[in-house]
């Protein structure tokens, strides 16, 4: 299944917009925690969002899936656009959450269910695949992430790493058209995250489209076409991974890199 | 002596088990309200819980068994006593549900919404079968509990266990005998309950392997 998408990816131009975002805002009360934050990602894009914490960068990417409400602004996945300011219906709801995938700091698999259980759940429920059709396609993922021999297993016998790399197949088994990353490595030891880093590599070779809030430098150089710095709840500057980790043109950003770089 | 004790055991049970299987439903949309972001359904389900919990178990009975019949509705004994457990047992219940809905972390909904499952999809396979493991053991001690509180119904005339203890103690003169029976018998019933509600707990521990 994700060779054809892949494959689909690598045949369709650059350039297709996959995500837009158009003024974001969101406010708890009269506190202002994204203010007017704007991006466009044509498909196949890896971008990476550093900066401080408290900086909006989790906020901004739970808004993309609506775990967070945002207060003003438009978000357009795919053809599917939600503008924030005029209450969206149940149905785009779903849709944006159909075509993205999220991965969490903390796994968040579900713990009374096996591994194969895990992936399949969602396809079941939320696609109506046949257990066997989701079964067959969690399989494949799992080899995919290395992972065939822990079908069985509840996610507690497993490694953080293992789990994270069985919550990115199961966010992939529904065929998500981006991915948001909200520090998927920031609960790990740093072996265990260069596995689960090792995977998103991959799937980002594979011409997948994503997002990834993290504190890995490394990950945002190499790997990321684009890095977008965010301080106090906007976009600082957003550039080439390149040019923003070598020579930023704002300030606050080579403070930040700094500060992290020489950990 | 122990024939006619032991005959008070099927409404010992009968209300017990009705009870509970009857709160335990009921428990159900009385936690939906609690927890349902429209404020005055919350406050109806909060009052009424605060309320039921206030009032001893056996002023309800009476005021069931006793005080509706004076609008024509005039319940059996066993009846008032199942109708009077049940709510009772409702307002508990829907306390444990909450407890076990709130000892879920609020990542397993984020997670089941980003995956695009709706509520009702995330409360049946995500939600509701651990917090039926976290709940398990509230509810087995509920349930005895409920065992033991039955004995009240006796007041209002049931004929369960402590009723007919205290017939055989009156006829009999050997009211420690005939008491000390009916101990025996409510041990007896609960400790069942009890060693089956901790068999399934660690069966459940091992599987899930959570503290």
């Amino acid at each position: 299944m994700h060779m054809e998408l892949a494959k689909t990816r690598a045949e369709s131009p650059p350039t297709v917009g996959a995500v837009e975002v158009v003024g974001l805002d969101k406010a708890y009360g009269k506190n202002m925690v994204l203010r007017d934050v704007n991006l466009e990602m044509p498909e196949g894009e890896v971008l990476s969002i550093i900066g401080p914490s408290g900086a909006g960068k989790s906020t901004f990417l739970r808004c993309l899936n609506y775990l967070e409400v945002p207060t003003a602004g438009t978000i357009t996945i795919g053809n599917t656009t939600v503008d924030a300011g005029a209450r969206p219906s149940r149905a785009s709801l779903d849709h944006l959450r159909r075509v993205t995938g999220m991965v969490f700091q903390s796994f968040n698999l579900f713990p009374h269910l096996t591994v194969l259980e895990n992936i399949s759940l969602p396809q079941i429920k939320v696609l109506k695949r046949s257990r066997d059709e989701a079964h067959e396609i969690s399989r494949n993922l799992l080899s995919r992430v290395g992972l065939d021999a822990k079908s069985g297993e509840h996610p507690s016998r497993l490694s953080g790493g293992q789990q994270q790399r069985i919550a990115i197949a199961r966010a992939l088994a529904l065929s998500p058209k981006v991915m948001l990353f909200d520090e998927p490595t920031s609960a790990l030891d740093p072996e265990l995250g260069l596995e689960v880093l090792a995977v998103m590599r991959d799937l980002a070779d594979e011409g997948m489209t994503m997002i990834v809030v993290t504190h890995e430098m490394n990950f945002a150089r190499d790997v990321s076409d684009r890095v977008m710095v965010m301080a106090d709840g906007g976009v600082l500057e957003v550039g080439p991974s390149d040019q923003i980790m070598t020579q930023p043109s704002h300030e606050r950003t080579r403070k930040f890199l700094r500060a992290v770089l020489d950990r | 002596m122990i024939v006619q004790i032991l005959s008070g055991v099927g409404n010992t049970l009968l209300i017990t088990a009705l009870s509970l299987v009857f709160g335990a439903a009921l428990g159900l949309p009385l936690v939906a309200a609690r927890r349902s972001s429209w404020r005055p359904l919350q406050l109806v389900a909060s009052a009424y819980i605060d309320v039921v919990r206030a009032i001893p178990p056996i002023t309800w009975l009476f005021l069931i068994y006793f005080g509706l019949p004076q609008y024509a509705l005039k319940l059996n004994p066993i009846t008032a006593s199942i109708v009077g457990f049940s709510l009772i047992a409702a307002a508990y219940m829907a306390e444990t549900y909450r407890a076990g809905l709130l000892s879920i972390p609020a990542g397993q909904w984020e997670a089941a919404t980003a995956l695009g499952m709706g509520f009702f999809s995330t409360t049946q396979h995500v939600i509701t079968p651990q917090a039926f493991r976290v709940t398990l053991p509230a509810i087995a001690a509920y349930a005895i509990a409920l065992l033991k509180d039955s004995a009240l119904a006796s007041t209002i005339g049931v004929h369960d266990i402590t009723y007919q203890a205290g017939l055989v103690a009156r006829s009999s003169h050997q009211g420690l005998l005939a008491f000390t029976i009916a101990g025996l018998l409510y041990i007896a019933l609960s400790l069942p309950l009890a060693l089956a509600a901790r068999r399934v707990d660690k069966a459940l521990r091992i599987k899930l392997e959570v503290a």
